[in-house]
């Protein structure tokens, strides 16, 4: 321990004599460890902690999954939760919720909530009570019994204004009485961003529909039960399923995962290990900069290394107080990247829109915590070992008698070490190189996605949504009569160029867009599930040319087709393409659902370009297009196309849209642009972290190469004195250190290429814009990574220049 | 400790042989060598005949391409490495030309340097420590760096730190040859008094002045030994 001591205190000082490398080496490490304390305290909210329950590693979630469609995560039908309800022995309890988006009316203001319906257990389930009031009843979950709501704490001090005395108080949802039984703690918003939470009923219909998939169902485990045994059990009754009702089960597999896998999802955990894998790379980078920092270091102590031996230190003994001094600099470097790890945490947080913030799990858990703190040590340790073990193993293997001559120069391993320290370069630049095709491809594909819509002006769109409650407008004529007026009010605005209607905003809703399945006419599937889907998309006839879609064939609709008309529909060409190769889909019926649903079948007037409506799928989604007056939907949003800025017209937009029906709320009012860009922040955060470390990898790389250049001039002095004195020209000389350094890199991006192929093409895959033949990333960044390496060894070169001959020859 | 007869070192037929870029260098050849226990024995000859070279075999910091040599009797071909450190660090004390004092350490602890690595307590260290700066009179110099010293002190640091052990041998290497005459002789007058006081010494030199300090030179000329004198003062 004394002697350990000892190491520490020296290391100490030797830091200190050389100040400045130990600040480059710090800052190299400081970055380094900095970037990935801060994506571990990410990955630790998003991972290992998206849901905040004592209990969480005990609960599951039952999921489907197509994989052959790429769905992942998909909802269950209700028959096949009530037979699980009945029949798995794994779970104490079984409970499952469904999204419910309802309007709040009344003595305030109407109000767009997130709300949930939930089965009286669930809360039980995952091991919360409300804060005020009680959970609900078993019994509430039967039709008739089921108008109670559990607020959230949010709501319940926004809207209500913390009323102590809401329990037992009727307020309206949808129309609808409902009594307030309970408030939640603050902060608690599961399923997220839950802001109420109602009873679930599964009426009598529904308790047979094992097609209609739409309830979240989670479990929790038996005591003793593992993971493995309900996943077994589960399989087994799935499997059952699958042969009692064949046509239900197709294509189908049965998912069980952890809640906390669940609650982060799937492209969370894909960017985030991305992220991680990312930074990693810049800290091996930091650990190689260090490392030939270190090699440069001891190389000048080999003298002193070898009295430490002459006088009895062993090989180990000098090995650990070289390891000693690299942990020391690496345990400054990760002081460095806490503050670092802090600084980025609070930007990151920040700027993250609560619009987009509410739905991302785990996020109000990010912090730089205890756990983060630690692996931060950890990560310092490794480094320190990792950068300072090569040069301690080949500095303890010195020729002792030589180096302790008067003129020995002790270089038996010379040309070792020049070796490894050729090597380590040659990875900084292979890493770099890949580190900066992939940040230049996500950068690319945020940029694809940011202006995938341009054409349609989003700027001065102005768009909000309305649900219409069920109880006040079940007739399809009201509905119609509703979207009327509310298209002529609006329209009839100053500065408002045009209105239309639409059930679905590009990017809305965090950018997803669901499907629907629907129906060719005369192509019946073989099976039930075996039916093509297709983003089912209500719109005005104004709306294509309001969004600048381009028609492809055929008409749009037309101001002539209505409810008493023959019905029509418009789809994209990507439907056309998938639906009707080589053929003429004009004409052709389609519907919505199966041939046997009531919707009517529609006539196919027209085909129009596609649309990006979600920046989650790579492809565009098919698109069927209904018009609004042939079939008025409940949920419906406005799209204003204004002369200004669109959020000035909000006012009067929403008081003319209150002059048609005042208990109606208004919500996501949003221009579009705005809608555009708040749904792919998450990819923005991911390409903006990914940019910064693609320059940190090449700055890094850069001072790599420079240092390895630097040192080698160092080294070769007396070789470039001789060969200045046998008539090399200043440009030979140039040409051989500056020859030395690109070498180094063009072996690194000749390794890293095929690296950084791989992973555009595993980016490609998931991100809409980036291919993995993209010129830029792969002539251009080589490029730049090749200029910035020219440019460090250049410097060095220089130097080479100005040794005299005749100092250099007397150099030993 | 020596053997019976007091026999401290003892080489027969021990070369060493250079190889570089397949060009063999004889450096020593057939070297014969017995040193006793209080023994001062000098080594002398023309540069490059092989001095350091044999000094270094000596101290077990090179070892040989033939021939035998037993230190404190044990045969020093059969130690392994570790053993041969636990030796250097128990067993003999350098002394350089270049005196090789840690610049980054102080003076004391440079001189505490070999009982760190043996592993002595503190108390232990910093009671030699101090016995053998007195020795060689620096002890008020402890908290001073090297580069605050002179040539002559900075050597005077370099003998404590090889007494500080208490080895069997001193061996010196040069240990005059970056000194001034004045420090040289002052030098030479220390390791003269520690031998009185019962050390062994083992010097490289190739001045014959400081050579006949010792009370047995033995020289060396293109790797073997050509001679070998008793000097008169040697019973004295």
């Amino acid at each position: 321990m004394n002697t350990l001591l000892n190491d520490i205190r020296f290391g100490l000082r030797m830091l200190w004599k050389h100040r400045l490398a130990s600040l480059i080496c710090a800052v190299a490490l400081g970055l380094g460890i900095g970037a990935t304390a801060a994506m571990f305290s990410m990955a630790e909210g998003f991972l290992l902690h998206p849901v905040p329950f004592q209990e969480a590693g005990r609960i599951v979630a039952l999921v489907d999954t197509r994989p052959q469609e790429s769905i992942l995560m998909n909802a269950i039908a209700p028959a096949t939760f009530l037979d699980w309800q009945a029949q798995a022995k794994s779970f104490d309890q079984l409970g499952a919720y469904d999204w419910n988006e309802v309007n709040l009316t009344g003595e305030r203001d109407p109000q767009r909530i997130q709300g949930f319906n939930i089965t009286a257990n669930l809360f039980s389930l995952l091991g919360v009570q409300p804060a005020l009031g009680r959970s609900f009843l078993p019994e509430e979950e039967q039709l008739g019994n089921n108008q109670e709501i559990i607020l959230g704490h949010g709501l319940w001090e926004r809207r209500y204004a913390s009323d102590p005395a809401i329990l037992g108080k009727s307020i309206k949802v949808d129309g609808k009485a409902f009594t307030v039984v309970g408030v939640m703690a603050k902060g608690f918003d599961f399923p997220k961003p839950a802001e109420a939470w109602m009873p679930m009923t599964i009426t009598d219909k529904h308790r047979v529909q094992r097609d209609s998939r739409y309830l979240w169902v989670l479990g929790h485990l038996k005591p003793g039960v593992s993971d493995a045994q309900a996943s077994a059990e589960m399989l087994t009754l799935r499997q059952r399923q699958a042969t009692d009702f064949p046509d239900s089960y197709k294509g189908w597999q049965l998912r069980v995962m952890s809640l906390r896998r669940f609650a982060a999802g799937d492209l969370t955990p894909q960017f985030m290990f991305l992220l991680l894998g990312a930074t990693g790379f810049v800290l091996l980078i930091a650990c190689a900069d260090v490392a030939n920092v270190q090699f440069a270091r001891v190389t000048g102590r080999q003298k002193e290394l070898a009295v430490r031996t002459a006088i009895g230190a062993t090989r180990s003994r000098i090995v650990r107080q070289l390891l000693v001094e690299s942990v020391l600099l690496s345990i400054v470097g990760a002081v460095l990247g806490l503050f670092l790890a802090h600084w980025l945490l609070a930007l990151l947080l920040q700027h993250m829109p609560p619009d987009v913030a509410k739905f991302i799990a785990g996020w109000n858990t990010i912090r730089l915590d205890a756990g983060a703190f630690c692996f931060t040590l950890a990560i310092a340790v490794a480094s320190g070992l990792l950068s300072g073990v090569a040069p301690a193993l080949l500095i303890s293997r010195t020729n002792i008698s030589e180096t302790l001559k008067e003129s020995g120069r002790g270089a038996s391993s010379g040309r070792t070490r020049h070796r490894l320290r050729s090597a380590l370069v040659i990875a900084e630049v292979t890493l770099s190189l890949v580190l900066l095709v992939g940040a230049g491809l996500l950068v690319k594909g945020f940029h694809a996605l940011l202006t995938v819509n341009d054409y349609s002006h989003p700027e001065t769109l102005l768009t909000l949504s309305v649900n219409l409650p069920e109880v006040r407008y079940a007739q399809q004529e009201t509905r119609q009569s509703f979207d009327d007026r509310v298209l002529q009010q609006v329209a009839s605005l100053p500065h408002v160029q045009s209105v239309a209607l639409a059930t679905t905003i590009p990017y809305a809703n965090g950018g997803g867009a669901d499907t629907d399945t629907f129906s060719i006419e005369d192509r019946a599937p073989e099976r039930r599930n075996d039916l093509p889907s297709a983003l089912i998309q209500t719109v005005s006839p104004n709306f294509f040319s309001m969004m600048n879609i381009a028609l492809r064939e055929g008409r749009l609709f037309s101001g002539s087709d209505g409810s008493s008309t023959l019905p029509v529909a418009v789809i994209s060409e990507s439907l056309a393409h998938r639906y009707f190769p080589g053929q003429d889909p004009l004409g052709r019926k389609i519907k919505a659902g199966a041939p046997d649903s009531t919707s009517p079948w529609l006539s196919i007037a027209g085909v129009v370009a596609d649309v990006h409506y979600s920046w989650i799928n790579k492809e565009y989604i098919p698109t069927l297009y209904t018009l609004y007056n042939q079939s008025p939907k409940l949920y419906t949003s406005v799209i204003v196309r204004t002369d200004g800025q669109p959020l000035s017209f909000v006012p009067a937009v929403r008081s003319q849209i209150a002059s048609v029906d005042p208990d109606l709320p208004i919500f996501n009012i949003k221009p579009l642009d705005v809608v555009i860009a708040e749904s792919i922040v998450g990819i923005a955060y991911v390409a903006a972290l990914m940019g910064a470390i693609g320059v940190i990898a090449l700055i890094l790389a850069s001072v790599g190469v420079y240092g390895v250049m630097s040192y080698s001039v160092s080294e070769r002095t007396h070789e470039i004195g001789i060969r200045m004195a046998m008539g090399a020209t200043r440009g030979e000389i140039q040409r051989l250190i500056v020859g030395n350094g690109m070498l180094l890199t063009f072996i690194g991006i000749t390794i890293g290429m095929p690296i950084a192929y791989a992973m555009a093409y595993a980016l490609s895959s998931l991100i809409f814009g980036v291919t993995a033949r993209d010129p830029l990333s792969f002539i251009g960044l080589p490029l730049l990574l090749g200029s910035v390496a020219l440019l460090a060894s250049y410097l060095p070169a220089r130097r080479a220049l100005r040794v005299d001959p005749l100092i250099a020859l007397r150099y030993e | 400790m020596a053997d019976a007869n007091g026999t401290l070192i003892k080489m027969e037929g021990v070369k060493k042989v250079f190889y570089t870029d397949e060009v063999e260098t004889h450096a020593l050849e057939e070297i014969h060598l017995e040193i006793k226990k209080g023994q001062y024995i000098s080594i002398a000859g023309p540069s490059g005949c092989g001095k350091s070279t044999l000094l270094s075999i000596l101290g077990l910091l090179d070892s040989p391409s033939g021939g035998s040599y037993w230190l404190n009797g044990q045969p020093v071909a059969e130690l392994s490495t570790s053993e041969r450190t636990r030796i250097r660090n128990r067993e003999i004390g350098f002394i350089f030309q270049a005196f090789n004092l840690i610049g980054d350490l102080t003076v004391y602890e440079n001189v505490e340097l070999p009982l760190t690595y043996r592993g002595s307590g503190a108390a232990e260290r910093k009671q030699k420590v101090q016995n053998a700066l007195e020795r060689v009179g620096m002890a008020h110099r402890l908290r001073h760096y090297p580069s605050q010293l002179s040539g002559g002190q900075q050597q005077r640091v370099a003998v404590a730190r090889a007494l500080v052990g208490d080895p069997l041998i001193l061996m010196a290497d040069e240990p005059t040859g970056n000194l001034d005459s004045k420090n040289g002789e002052a030098v030479m007058e220390l390791l003269r008094d520690l031998h009185r006081n019962g050390a062994t010494i083992c010097m490289v030199t190739h001045d014959q002045r400081y050579a006949n300090f010792a009370d047995r030179s033995i020289h060396l000329f293109d790797g073997r030994i050509t001679e070998e004198t008793q000097e008169a003062h040697a019973s004295a």
